[in-house]
């Protein structure tokens, strides 16, 4: 049983505050804003690096997932269409 | 009515029995005979008794075909409940040690409903949800006084990191009667082929940091042992809790 121990439930919470805070930076300024960079270092020094990984696949999946729900879902588009 | 359309040649045979059936109730003939007087020809007190007799014979004959099928249904049940008691007894068994180090295994809970949950302590969010909801739930039915106490149970799938240490210190945020249990990779294996759940932990990263893969569902067992339902993520506390106030209505012990 090597490794760090588990995050506490006091350091679980201070990860998705960081991480919420960050999102909702993003949704302001949107996904590549330079105001967010300072939040998203935070969200990175209170997250364990496999959560980092795991909320920015999430993030992806939700905008996805939004993207279907207002848009629709589009084919990839084929070359030569007639 | 399948006598009727046998036609007038069954009904010398039939008629033997007529002076057999005491006809209770004359003021129904009587009844009867004033609705049939309007009709345009009289047909008779011979078509009455007949369509009493036919009547009289099917309620015979479908009375005892509910009787055996009654009785096949006692069989069938009694079947069932056999079974029932085998389940109790051999499946969903696991041998695991708690969080204080001491070794459980499933009979140790008989008689009492439990709520068990699979996932591990590195888990970012899912877990912590899920063990929150549950915990609720145990909570809300903890303030009904006429209901049993609920056992909550959280089942690691990550026996490699978290070890009596590491579950108790997560349990002991969540609930006190949470109860942590681990074990080997084979324990855990073992108790986690019998629930269905899957799991599979994920690549290791530069600080031997990962995440596992596993389904995610809060198991409901009665106090025989017997898994009795599931909730997955979309169900609410609320939910949970109606579903269980049902079941533990609806509740019959098959063991001895």
């Amino acid at each position: 049983t090597g490794g760090m121990a588990a995050p506490t439930m006091e350091e679980r919470k201070a990860c998705w505050g960081a991480r919420d805070e960050f999102w909702q930076c993003l949704d302001s300024h949107g996904d590549d804003a330079a105001e967010c960079k300072k939040l998203r270092r935070a969200f990175e020094s209170r997250c364990p690096q496999q959560w980092v990984k795991h909320f920015d696949k999430r993030r992806d999946f939700l905008k996805y997932k939004k993207k279907l729900e207002t848009e629709g879902y589009h084919a990839p588009e084929t070359a030569g269409k007639s | 009515t399948m006598l009727l359309a046998l036609g007038p040649k069954a009904w010398p045979k039939l008629s033997q029995f007529k002076p057999l059936l005491r006809i209770s109730g004359g003021e129904t003939l009587h009844r009867n005979s004033r609705h049939w007087a309007g009709q345009g020809q009289r047909q008779g007190p011979g078509l009455r008794t007949r369509l009493l007799i036919t009547a009289l014979f099917g309620a015979g004959l479908g009375w005892a075909w509910l009787a055996a099928r009654a009785e096949k249904e006692q069989w069938r049940q009694q079947q069932r409940t056999e079974a029932l008691r085998q389940a109790a007894v051999g499946q969903g068994d696991f041998s695991l040690l708690d969080h204080k180090g001491q070794p459980r295994c499933k009979a140790d809970f008989r008689g009492q409903w439990v709520l068990m949950y699979f996932g591990f302590t590195h888990c970012p969010d899912i877990c912590p949800d899920e063990l929150e909801k549950l915990v609720q739930v145990v909570r809300k039915l903890e303030a009904e006084p006429d209901l049993p106490l609920v056992q909550p149970v959280f089942i690691t799938v990550d026996p490699e990191r978290d070890d009596v240490a590491a579950m108790a210190r997560y349990v002991q945020e969540f609930h006190p009667r949470l109860l942590g249990l681990t074990g080997s990779t084979e324990q855990v294996a073992h108790a986690s082929r019998n629930y269905r759940v899957y799991y599979s932990a994920g690549p290791k990263d530069e600080d031997q940091d990962y995440i596992v893969d596993h389904s995610i569902a809060i198991y409901l067992l009665n106090p025989d042992g017997l898994f009795t339902d599931y909730y997955g993520r979309s169900r609410s506390a609320e939910q949970i809790v109606e579903s269980i106030r049902r079941h533990i209505a609806a509740f019959h012990s098959v063991l001895p």
